[in-house]
């Protein structure tokens, strides 16, 4: 799993490399002359240590069902949407009948575990949730 | 299916838009009032994005379009520009395909108004519900130009026996997961709907639904169909997991935590009176002057007044509201506070639209979590 999220890591790496090859420059076709780096830097109008939305992506907790959390949950949305819950067991029970009737891979035979899980660790008691902080997006 | 190591041509395609246009934001002008250190966005979802305000962010009349808030239900494919049409068919005599020139060679039309995410809030509500767990910040003021849903009917020659306007964007759900297919009662989208392709006077982000979403004004966006690529007019409503089961309200507060039927609710449509603090100070001195700041909505036209608090709603004193207004727009105001007693001091603020319709202490509980719109207060220290 370690291995796979590192590959992508580096895809996602990639694919920004490319959208800043791709970014539109100055209209203009007079070639261009190189101006100092720290000119750029005196316009961000935000914190670009932040991350780009959507790239710093929350993980479940380690524990039983942690596996099928991975792997029943991430296809169609990240673990964000789901640490942030703080549901009861009726209703991580009513939203796991939700996503498996929508696709969502859980094995019939694990689908308590999951519960579990989720119970255990977003459950009505569970610890504040911090969510991450992004850059703006949408210009 | 495989967690992680799955990813699949939405979600490439997804973080491809993103990091396009990241770069452009790096060159972006700040000259909106909103200084650097508080363009941020508070990330609720990673992908499908969904990403609210902070409101220390919304206290300008417009909100920046790279600061406005984010839902997606899905990972979209993004429609470019060259290729798009908006088909128009159903009950009309012409069916048409408009481009994007083809409604840029339209009369054109602006509305300057409040989205607002229906579930903006949901987390303020007790017990908790599931779903994105939305505070203040999924709201934003812009706006949206484009061209009247009505002239785009009228050109197609709209029948007598359309009553709602069916209305799809070009994304689409993966596995089984219900298509977001959506209608609007014909009678609102043909006095208010626009069909718009710009915002804030830049051609409307593909994050925001580009080329072109619907704006519905006074109503809440689950109705804001956004990257548009058909409308139908039909004699019926749209039917579907998003009309029959989501987006939907009880027709009567029930009890908090207990489940409504579905025949004893009615689909969301105008957002709820509303005010939200953005600016208060942590610490006041009792005699001088602090100044608490914020913005004012409705699903009507027009806030009458903003009020405020020190009592939990025992009196109320009005704020000064900001002229700058348009229909459906929010209206920013502030109040200028001089705290009597040393102490911890909470401020509520309550608004009341040009309906009459006050907003309430506490938002209805609800199944789904839409529409809170309970006071919102700011908790002061006064020194002496």
């Amino acid at each position: 799993m370690r291995r796979r999220s590192l590959t992508r890591i580096r895809i996602l790496a990639l694919i920004l490399v490319a959208g800043l090859l791709a970014a539109p420059r100055n209209s203009s076709a007079a070639p261009r002359k190189k101006k100092p780096a720290k000119a750029k830097v005196a316009l961000v109008n935000f914190d670009a240590h932040l991350p780009v939305l959507g790239t710093k992506l929350a993980e479940f907790p380690a524990g039983p069902g942690k596996a099928l959390a991975d792997a029943g949950c991430v296809f169609c949305h990240s673990a964000d949407m789901v640490v942030q819950q703080r549901l009861t067991e009726k209703q991580w029970t009513a939203e796991i009948t939700k996503m498996t009737g929508w696709g969502a891979d859980v094995p019939v035979d694990k689908r308590d575990e999951l519960i579990a899980y989720l119970v255990k660790n977003f459950g009505t008691d569970g610890p504040r949730y911090e969510p991450v902080v992004a850059r703006p997006v949408g210009r | 299916m495989t967690g992680f190591s799955s990813i699949d041509r939405r979600r490439f395609l997804g973080f491809a838009a993103l990091a396009a246009v990241a770069p452009g934001r790096l060159i972006a002008a700040a000259a909106d009032g909103i200084p650097p250190g508080r363009r941020r966005m508070i990330q609720r979802n990673g992908y499908a994005i969904d990403a609210e305000t902070p409101l220390d962010a919304l206290m300008t009349y417009l909100t920046p379009n790279d600061l406005f808030f984010v839902r997606h239900h899905w990972n979209p494919q993004y429609a470019a520009h060259r290729g798009w049409g908006l088909v128009v068919d159903g009950e009309v005599e012409r069916p048409l395909r408009l481009t994007v020139e083809d409604l840029r060679r339209m009369p054109r039309a602006s509305a300057t108004c409040v989205l607002q995410c229906a579930g903006n809030g949901r987390a303020l509500f007790s017990p908790g519900i599931a779903g994105v767990q939305w505070q203040y910040g999924a709201v934003g003021n812009a706006k949206w130009t484009g061209v009247r849903v009505r002239d785009v009917l009228e050109r197609a020659g709209l029948k007598a026996t359309a009553k709602h306007l069916h209305t799809f964007g070009s994304d689409k759900p993966p596995l089984k997961v219900p298509p977001f297919w959506r209608s609007v009662e014909l009678e609102k989208i043909l006095a208010d709907g626009i069909i718009a392709d710009e915002m804030n006077g830049e051609p409307l982000p593909s994050v925001h639904g580009g080329p072109a979403r619907l704006v519905v004004p006074g109503w809440a966006g689950d109705h804001w169909m956004k990257w548009l690529e058909r409308i139908s007019p039909q004699p019926e409503a749209q039917k579907g997991f998003y009309m029959e089961t989501a987006y939907r309200y009880p027709k009567a507060p029930g009890a908090p935590g207990v489940a409504i039927p579905v025949a004893e609710t009615q689909p969301v449509t105008e957002i709820f009176v509303k005010s939200t603090i953005t600016d208060a100070p942590a610490r006041a001195r009792a005699g001088a002057a602090a100044v608490v700041r914020g913005f004012a909505f409705s699903g009507a036209p027009d806030v009458a007044r903003v009020e405020i608090s020190e009592d939990e709603g025992a009196t109320w004193k009005p704020a000064e509201l900001d002229p700058q207004h348009d229909p459906w727009a929010w209206r920013l105001w502030s109040y200028r506070w001089i705290p009597a007693v040393p102490g911890k001091a909470t401020l509520w603020a309550r608004a009341t639209d040009s309906r009459g319709a006050v907003q309430p202490k506490d938002g209805v509980w609800n199944p789904s979590g839409y529409l809170h719109n309970g006071w919102h207060s700011a908790a002061v220290e006064v020194e002496a």
